[in-house]
């Protein structure tokens, strides 16, 4: 059940021939630093409230989560993976207005994020919001129920406001691995996303990925390397989380242009 | 290997081979990144190696104290059970210091800025005293380290209910609504940091003492047993087909089947296993009513040789529990260095060795502290000192 990877892919063997014609070709593979594809999908889900603010010129998109949104270890605020986000956006869609706001502090359960995400939605008005949650109950070996919960209630607050939403879950790390049940909290951001009909950026996996095939490995880096090697990290995943909403972007769009 | 069993007496092997079994995906499953772990029972069902442990333990509890009050008196058998949640606790904590070590030994490569959410596994480093305490308690408990204090929880409980073994409907009431009464409320054990406790004994214990009441055998008569009904036999294929498909619909696409895997999954949520949700604990009662008679109590296989070492695990249940959650901190810290197939290979290999190993241990201590590889009758035995158990009895503690 918590073999996310060895599902998805199962799932996406059994799939390929009917998931709808050219997905894999739509996903832009080339800022995640050789991610495959089949992580930088949005799941066939469409951001419609996304694709709208970016045809109309204006995009403001709300980021919260625990420490790692604000790209700890890096070079600057600048660096961090929200800020490289914005900038691939900004590239691809010159012209368009976009606001990043990034909320959250270290430790912080997703009962507390939720709280500040439930503050900042009438203020900040996002179309898009990008929610990090899951180490820190992981972490802390909490009951479930306390991180589904509280995702449940935001989950619900930011459909109910007319905003996307895309879920985040932990780092990959082999510490985290090693000394936490970390696959049960995927396995429930996971479920959260799937019954808000929401895409998850699977950044534990996308992580994996890099430190198994020696692309970023931020664990392994030495030393003097560390910040070099956490810049590259948020930039290999502010590219991936660029290429989901892209995805999703494109999703909206093929399905408004797809209705008679 | 096979002179190690023990099999007279009618003792109940598939019992054992299904315990050694969860043993050994309890230790698969406390080794995260392994790759046999979406191999293991909670990949195919909605319950895992969890409840099949709590259940047979159940049992085996059931079977041994039961005896124990029917031969000694509540008295003696309360005290062999006071022993062995002593026993229980010992092993709970001394399990504690190596996790707390090997956290820390990993904590100690990961220095890195990045990882400041992770870093707060370190309870240890921010509030020693405070967290030793929480941990004696048992209100500080770690990942993978929930199971034994619930297992000390439930034996605890079963104490004033070994003399209810014998009105077993009025035990299983008095559970059920204990049960119902927590689901409802939301009651639960303090933890520590956050909320309760992960597994929570007041809902567990119905599963637990279910498996006490199978394994109880009244003097004279025989081990109750659920009898074969094509109806509850339909249902209960039914009911893990269901649970078989609610894990998998929610990896569909949303494309292909619409808001199915979204209702599936807003259902899945529901279904906790902090407070053993309805569904787990159905699931887990329908698998052992189905394997209990798919596979005859003398079948043949059970005595072969690729049953006998699960055998053997299932009839050491305690020193292998313990051992195996051990071992997966040595496998996890082995993944940590490296998850390739060889390294995998090697810890899950190693790992079952190690766990044969405890078994073979177990049991020979067993039998040549006895004295003697053929059980004898009990009667011709001093009272007291080598426990006076039937044979189809767990051992009550650790060796002799």
């Amino acid at each position: 059940m918590r073999q996310a990877s060895r599902r998805a892919a199962l799932a996406m063997l059994l799939l390929a021939g009917l998931a709808g014609p050219g997905r894999a070709q739509a996903v832009d593979t080339t800022q995640s630093c050789g991610a495959p594809a089949e992580l930088l999908d949005a799941g066939g889900v469409a951001l419609p409230t996304t694709a709208r603010a970016v045809q109309e010129g204006e995009l403001r998109i709300l980021v919260i989560g625990s420490a790692s949104v604000f790209g700890p270890g890096s070079s600057g605020p600048q660096a961090a993976w929200p800020a490289r986000m914005e900038a691939l956006l900004a590239r691809r869609f010159p012209g368009l207005a976009i606001t990043v706001e990034v909320r959250g502090g270290r430790g912080l359960l997703a009962a507390e994020t939720a709280g500040l995400l439930i503050a900042e939605l009438p203020v900040l008005r996002p179309h898009l919001v990008l929610w990090q949650s899951g180490t820190v109950e992981a972490v802390r070996a909490i009951e479930p129920e306390r991180l589904t919960d509280p995702l449940n209630e935001g989950a619900a607050r930011v459909a109910a406001g007319g905003a996307d939403l895309v879920l985040l879950d932990q780092q990959f790390s082999r510490f985290l691995r090693a000394n936490t049940n970390v696959d049960l909290y995927r396995e429930a951001i996971r479920l959260v996303a799937a019954a808000h009909g929401v895409p998850v950026l699977r950044r534990y996996e996308l992580m994996h990925f890099w430190a198994e095939t020696d692309r970023v490995d931020l664990e392994r880096a030495p030393r003097e390397m560390r910040v070099v090697v956490a810049d590259r990290l948020n930039a290999c995943l502010g590219g991936a989380m660029a290429a989901l909403i892209m995805d999703g972007i494109a999703e909206a769009r093929g399905k408004v242009s797809s209705r008679p | 290997m096979r002179r190690l069993i023990r099999g007279g007496g009618g003792r109940d092997l598939r019992v054992d081979f299904f315990r050694g079994v969860a043993l050994w995906f309890i230790f698969i499953d406390h080794v995260p990144g392994n790759a046999l772990g979406s191999l293991t029972l909670r990949n195919l069902a909605l319950c895992d190696a969890t409840e099949a442990f709590v259940l047979l333990a159940g049992y085996a509890a059931g079977l041994a104290y039961g005896a124990s009050m029917d031969r000694l008196g509540w008295g003696l058998a309360a005290a062999q059970l006071a022993r062995r949640v002593g026993t229980l606790y010992v092993a709970h904590i001394f399990l504690f210091v190596v996790f707390t070590a090997q956290v820390g030994l990993s904590a100690a490569t990961l220095d890195s800025a990045a990882y400041l959410d992770e870093l707060h596994l370190d309870a240890f480093g921010e509030q020693p005293y405070r967290a030793l305490l929480e941990a004696l308690l048992l209100r500080f408990q770690p990942a993978f380290l929930d199971i034994l204090p619930l297992y000390i929880v439930l034996l605890a409980l079963l104490l004033p209910a070994l003399p209810l073994l014998r009105r077993p409907v009025l035990l299983l009431g008095l559970s059920l609504a204990l049960y119902l009464g927590t689901r409802m409320s939301g009651a639960n054990l303090p933890g520590w940091l956050h909320g309760g406790w992960f597994f929570n004994p007041l809902a567990w214990q119905l599963l637990f003492l279910i498996g006490c009441v199978l394994g109880y055998r009244p003097p004279g008569a025989p081990a109750p047993a659920v009898p074969w009904h094509p109806v509850l036999i339909g249902l209960s294929v039914l009911l893990l087909l269901l649970g078989a498909a609610a894990l998998w619909a929610t990896w569909l696409s949303p494309e292909l089947t619409d808001a199915l895997p979204e209702h599936v999954a807003a259902v899945l949520i529901e279904v906790d296993k902090t407070a053993l949700h309805p569904f787990r604990l159905i699931s887990m009662l329908a698998l052992a009513y189905l394997l209990g008679h798919a596979v005859p109590i003398g079948a043949r296989w059970l005595r072969g040789a690729v049953a006998a070492p699960f055998v053997l695990l299932g009839q050491h249940g305690l020193p292998v529990f313990c051992a195996g959650i051990a071992l997966s901190f040595l496998g996890r810290l082995a993944l940590e260095v490296s998850d390739r197939w060889a390294m995998q290979a090697a810890v899950n290999l190693a790992g079952l060795l190690a766990l044969v190993a405890v078994g073979v241990v177990a049991a020979w201590f067993r039998l040549r502290s006895r004295g003697t590889a053929a059980p004898a009758p009990p009667d011709r035995r001093p009272a007291g000192v080598p426990l006076p158990l039937p044979d189809g009895a767990a051992a009550p503690r650790i060796a002799p």
